[in-house]
């Protein structure tokens, strides 16, 4: 496999703050990379630098050999965001959200009625298409959310916190729906939730106070911090010492 | 070329559905100044000239534009505040795209607006038909610009919280400093100034001064010139304002 992403010692300050501190990794094409943190770790800064939402203060990241500095306008070709707050347009039907975002982005109409197809059939939102977001329930609500981030297919998804604040059976559902997309694209995912990344990841990232301290999978977490969950073992090294395997 | 003017056109499209299933903008922007065009007229006609429908009707359109700040402020404030915005910055849209698809959203509603305000004067005072009539729905469309520029300037740099309260000074300016509901000339000299070097007036005088029928070059043109520098220097503002906004997300 090639690398889909290429950090070079990113890094983004704010006036009183270094909220990432020369981060440098590689991920895989296909790979469901997790970045876990507690908050303030800079997993957000990361995923804006990276989908240029703001631009780093210094070093550089290569999405399939673009620049997120150089050439932002082509690796927003590339990518595609799913923010921890659902991002839909309320007053808009679920179809109409998918419409406007399809267009927005200049898919043609084939390719916007086979984007909806697809992103009905694994959502399950045909049987919602014709109600406006604002009436949907969260968990369907963010649903749509991480579908719209579909639309353009991506060859790179960010999804940061994805199930933060849904109840325990719409986290499950959307854990099935992400499991579903991996292997097609490379994803990126934030998340609080210590069994999501143990569940969905191929590998995790630990970040703390702008600075990655572990990379490595499930396994070679556990081996590195001699605890046998992901929720353990991000204890022991965000308290305790640093490693990478 | 074409890819941006799709894009500025999709975003319209949405912003004309959001704006139109709205209630409250609707009331506020139809609604109450329709119900303010027919009470006014019939209480207090014949007081003052500013309630002959000749006066009246256009400046009604001048005053519900007012209201075109406050929604198209809310709405770019609401957009601001969720992450949906935050989702479109990652799309190939540019800053003078979001401003253009939100300004030309508003269009079909100035143009709903001046319609309906001077068919109900007309239906009430027929003598106000001439092709005057024609050049005050041509001229409310320069005159919106302003409006809702000043809305999406106020909406880049408000939150939603704060929108509503900013939006009123310049609905309250419209008010107040537009002369539409009192004669002017009775004002001290001082803020007949501040009024004439004000967008609100020059806006409302040029409405009116169009369905009177204008009566030399000066009378058209210095009203409009006030008009479009003052909308040249919100739109501006806008663009900057915003796209300072999406760096800093």
């Amino acid at each position: 496999m090639s690398a889909a992403i290429e950090i070079r010692a990113l890094r983004k300050e704010y006036k009183h703050l270094v909220a990432v501190k020369e981060l440098s990794l590689d991920i895989e094409e296909g790979e469901l990379f997790s970045l876990l943190g507690v908050n303030g770790a800079g997993k957000t800064t990361t995923i804006k630098m990276l989908t240029t939402l703001t631009r780093p203060t210094s070093g550089d990241a290569l999405i399939f050999g673009k620049s997120i500095v150089s050439h932002p306008e082509e690796v927003k070709g590339l990518v595609d965001v799913s923010m921890q707050e659902t991002a839909v347009a309320r007053k808009l039907t679920v179809e109409e959200n998918i419409d406007f975002y399809a267009d927005l982005n200049g898919l043609s109409s084939e390719e916007k009625a086979a984007a909806k197809g697809e992103i009905f059939d694994a959502f399950g939102l045909a049987e919602v298409r014709a109600q406006r977001a604002s009436t949907l329930s969260g968990g369907w609500q963010r649903k749509l959310s991480i579908a719209l981030a579909l639309v353009t297919r991506p060859k790179v998804l960010f999804l940061d916190e994805p199930t933060l604040g849904l109840d325990v059976l719409a986290r499950r559902d959307l854990w099935r729906l992400i499991s579903g997309l991996k292997g097609k694209m490379t994803i990126i995912l934030t998340t609080h939730y210590m069994e999501e990344a143990e569940a969905l990841s191929d590998r995790i990232g630990i970040m703390d106070k702008g600075s990655l301290r572990f990379v490595g999978s499930k396994e070679e977490l556990y081996a590195a911090s001699g605890k046998a969950t992901v929720e353990d073992a991000f204890i022991e090294l965000v308290s305790g010492g640093g490693c990478h395997a | 070329m074409r890819e941006s003017l799709c894009r500025i056109y999709t975003l319209a499209k949405r912003n004309v559905k959001e704006i139109m299933r709205d209630p409250l903008s609707l009331i506020f922007t139809l609604g109450m100044p329709l119900a303010m065009e027919i009470l006014f007229y019939f209480l207090f006609h014949g007081m003052t000239a500013q309630f002959d429908m000749k006066y009246l009707a256009p400046g009604i359109v001048v005053f519900s534009q007012a209201f075109l700040s406050l929604f198209a402020g809310l709405l770019i404030a609401q957009d601001r505040s969720s992450a949906f915005l935050t989702r479109l910055y990652v799309s190939r849209a540019r800053s003078h795209e979001f401003i253009f698809g939100y300004a030309l959203s508003m269009l079909p509603l100035v143009a709903v607006q001046s319609v309906l305000f001077f068919v109900v004067g007309g239906i009430i005072d027929p003598t106000i038909w001439s092709v005057g009539v024609l050049w005050c729905v041509l001229l409310s469309l320069v005159t919106a610009l302003f409006y809702v520029g000043m809305g999406i300037l106020l909406g880049s740099l408000c939150t939603e919280k704060s929108i509503g309260g900013v939006a009123s000074i310049v609905i309250a300016g419209q008010s107040l400093l537009s002369g539409m509901w009192f004669p002017p000339d009775g004002l001290n000299g001082a803020i007949l100034t501040i009024m004439r070097c004000l967008p609100f007036k020059n806006a409302t005088d040029l409405m009116q001064r169009a369905l009177a029928g204008f009566t030399g070059a000066a009378d058209f043109f210095i009203p409009f010139a006030v008009v479009i520098a003052y909308t040249v220097v919100v739109i501006g503002g806008a663009i900057f304002a915003f796209a300072r906004k999406m760096r800093a997300k």
